[in-house]
């Protein structure tokens, strides 16, 4: 297992950054948050022309087949500049989960759409109270036939105002399991959610008998998810170490050019050691970022203890960093104009997500009990 | 350099020893004969006990001599003695001071730092005065390590009281076995006594024992500081590469689950937080040492002790917690608390030895992020004149 990258992936990576550069600079990032849609559809042709939206997709359903190396490597220079576009929802956490649920004739219909960047598509796993998905979800499903009518309601769902197609977790009389539920089917109605983080969009999904297919098998839903959630995890805490990197020179390099009393302010010890205290934090997300890439794609056997004690980390280190950079900014860092507080958001909405740091911690301890 | 492959050399080095270990042979006989073939010091010219090769190559020899059991090479990594004279002594006092270093003959400690010359090593007090052909040195060093059976001391002294502090420091090889010389071990928080404070009252050492010109000590004592630091890091690799070092770490969960509080929420979030510093340190490590970045490389190797530091202290704190009212006892009767205790104590070991974290936080804040220094108002003053 190796964390350096191959030509090939510098060269990834190198290529995503141009981009990221042109494409997400802070006044398009503005213009976004401000726009309910929350994505450019001429910036995400372009990610599909670069074959970022099928990266993880298999090449017999029109993507690049990368592994999670190249997932995270992507990901960690969008989390850099808060690219605003339904990448994780969309390009990451649908083509596992349908990969994870093995319905051929889904996977068919909908990866080589996505990857064409012609499908926004999101999974609808989360409900009142909990960002992580229940074992037994509120939310059900009714046979009728060949038929399934859903009845519930899904919160703190990605990108919902602008997905075309949701998959949907509920549970049935034999288990839980995933439906796909169209945009425009009877009985659906979508709300945006007030976030707190305006380049991360969510909404709320109301399902009143609203017709679905289910993929997959009943029973196999909850372990699919979970995949599909872990796996997604590593683009997250790649998002998160290149977000809490990006905080850090933020925080430095005002540090060196801020003058008062005569000097750089970073040339008092108290902010010195905020920026080598933060420096410590955005290195460590980093490496823990890429040994867990590297783990996926090795199938290290520790790779979910690694990946829980890696989300728990990245998540409390964006969070404290992004936090300290408005600190290191003093007033300006109070403003709204100031791009400070935008990491702060997002690393407050990347904290809950996909789960809280507690709840990773929890289950880091859980896999090395079982393991010891 | 010689054009060797690191085969040939780990090829050579292995029949060397089958063919030259001999438990019968004396420390001074084996001594020799290491020296004479060139394995003391591998990556120096043969007078000095090498043979020429690359730094790599004579991390090959150590690791073949360790896998044997043998001791006497690595002079050129661990000797600090050697490593500064003969980088900058004279040829008179490489011939005379290398060869009996590097063979284990003669023995050294470092004289750096004082009571009042701490993370300020350069405004040490130390002083060494001329008299004829000889300097007569007075003073008090502390944190030195051997220096009970040390024949040499690498004492820094001020030799010049009217130029600013870095200016007025010589570097000398400073002999330990004479009268005036007084080693006192210290008594450390944690019990033990690695250290000693040395008090130094009208001894003398020969001109000849200078090394670099009057004055010009600072620069002298920066090289063998980087000496020093690439050993530390040395030792640090090869420790942190084999699985003992993170035992605390690892045994957390063990020790929570002995002590019955496994099921305890708290206790399992704080046991989770201080494995992922353990873990996240080891993921840096791994990073730097695959990187071919440079600057990736050096950045994540300057983190490195202020990380320790935080998982030392951090670890001794959850195992506190994990312990509960046993940390308020010590002894052979009491090894829960007396174990946790130690550790918490000697986490300090990490955090001010070899420079403070705060010092640390600095030098990492200048070199590697570019931030400026602090103003020096008395970049210029003579010493003496110095506020006190």
């Amino acid at each position: 297992m190796s964390t350096v990258l191959t030509e090939q992936q510098s060269d990834l990576r190198d290529a995503v950054s141009d981009l990221m550069a042109k494409r997400s600079p802070e006044a398009q990032v503005r213009r976004l948050m401000a726009d309910d849609s929350g994505y450019d559809t001429a910036v995400w042709a372009e990610l599909a022309a670069m074959g970022l939206l099928g990266l993880t997709i298999p090449e017999e359903f029109g993507g690049a087949g990368a592994g999670a190396t190249e997932l995270a490597v992507v990901s960690e220079q969008m989390g850099r500049v808060l690219l605003c576009a339904p990448y994780l929802s969309t390009a990451v956490l649908t083509p596992y989960l349908l990969l994870a649920l093995g319905d051929p004739v889904e996977c068919t219909e909908a990866l080589p759409r996505i990857a064409a960047g012609e499908l926004i598509a999101t999974v609808a796993f989360a409900e009142a109270g909990s960002a992580r998905p229940k074992d037994q979800p509120v939310t059900s499903a009714i046979a009728d036939g060949d038929r399934w009518a859903l009845t519930g309601e899904k919160t703190y769902v990605l990108d919902a105002t602008i997905a075309d197609r949701f998959y949907v977790q509920a549970h049935c009389d034999s288990g839980t399991a995933l439906f796909a539920v169209e945009r425009n089917a009877p009985g659906l109605s979508v709300a945006p959610l007030t976030t707190v983080d305006q380049t991360r969009k969510q909404g709320r999904l109301t399902l009143a008998d609203t017709p679905a297919r289910l993929i997959g098998d009943v029973g196999k839903g909850t372990a699919a998810l979970d995949s599909a959630l872990d796996r997604a995890a590593v683009a997250l805490i790649a998002e998160q170490a290149g977000g809490t990197m990006h905080a850090m020179q933020m925080a430095t390099n005002y540090a060196r050019v801020r003058h008062q009393f005569g000097r750089a302010i970073g040339s008092f010890q108290a902010i010195k050691h905020l920026c080598v205290d933060m420096l410590l934090e955005a290195e460590s997300a980093t490496s823990a970022a890429r040994h867990v890439a590297a783990a996926f794609d090795a199938c290290e056997p520790d790779r979910l203890a690694d990946l829980a004690l890696a989300q728990g980390y990245c998540s409390d280190a964006f969070v404290s960093v992004a936090a300290r950079n408005i600190q290191a900014h003093g007033g300006i860092g109070f403003t709204w104009e100031h791009p400070a507080h935008l990491y702060l958001r997002r690393a407050r909405t990347d904290a809950q997500i996909f789960g809280d740091s507690n709840w990773h911690r929890e289950r880091y301890v859980r896999l090395r009990e079982e393991n010891s | 350099m010689i054009d060797v492959t690191d085969d040939d050399v780990r090829a050579e080095v292995r029949q060397w020893l089958a063919d030259n270990v001999d438990p019968a042979l004396g420390r001074a006989e084996w001594s020799r004969k290491v020296f004479d073939a060139g394995w003391s010091a591998p990556s120096w010219e043969p007078e000095w006990g090498g043979r020429g090769l690359s730094s790599a190559q004579s991390r090959i020899v150590a690791a073949e001599f360790a896998a044997v059991g043998a001791y006497g090479t690595g002079a050129d990594r661990a000797d600090m003695l050697a490593c500064t004279v003969r980088d900058l002594g004279t040829a008179e006092q490489k011939h005379r001071l290398i060869p009996p270093s590097v063979r284990g003959e003669t023995r050294w400690c470092l004289l750096y730092s004082e009571p009042g010359a701490g993370s300020d090593l350069a405004g040490l007090r130390t002083r060494a005065d001329r008299d004829g052909d000889d300097w007569i040195i007075n003073g008090q060093k502390v944190w030195t390590s051997f220096a009970k059976t040390a024949d040499y001391g690498l004492l820094v002294a001020r030799t010049d009281w009217d130029v600013p502090k870095h200016k007025g420091i010589s570097f000398f090889i400073f002999p330990m076995r004479q009268p005036g010389v007084e080693v006192r071990p210290i008594h450390q928080i944690t019990g033990e006594s690695e250290f000693n404070e040395v008090f130094i009252t009208d001894a003398r050492l020969p001109h000849a024992n200078m090394v670099g010109e009057p004055g010009g000590g600072w620069a002298v004592l920066q090289l063998a500081l980087a000496y020093e630091r690439r050993l530390m890091g040395d030792l640090a690799r090869t420790s942190r590469s084999t699985r003992d070092l993170k035992p605390d770490a690892d045994s957390l969960i063990g020790m929570a689950r002995s002590a019955g509080v496994l099921g305890d929420s708290t206790i399992r979030q704080q046991i989770a937080r201080a494995e992922a510093y353990a873990t996240v340190n080891r993921w840096n490590t791994q990073r730097a040492k695959a990187t071919a970045d440079r600057t990736e490389a050096a950045t994540l190797m300057a983190l490195g002790k202020i990380a320790m530091s935080r998982i030392l202290h951090e670890t001794a704190r959850v195992q506190t917690e994990i312990v509960g009212p046993e940390s308020m006892l010590t002894g052979a009767d009491n090894p829960l608390g007396d174990a946790v205790t130690f550790r918490t104590l000697n986490a300090y070991f990490t955090s001010i030895g070899g420079g403070t974290d705060q010092i640390q936080r600095n030098i990492v804040g200048e070199r590697i992020l570019g931030l400026p220094k602090e103003p020096e108002p008395y970049r210029e003053t003579a010493f003496r004149d110095l506020p006190q």
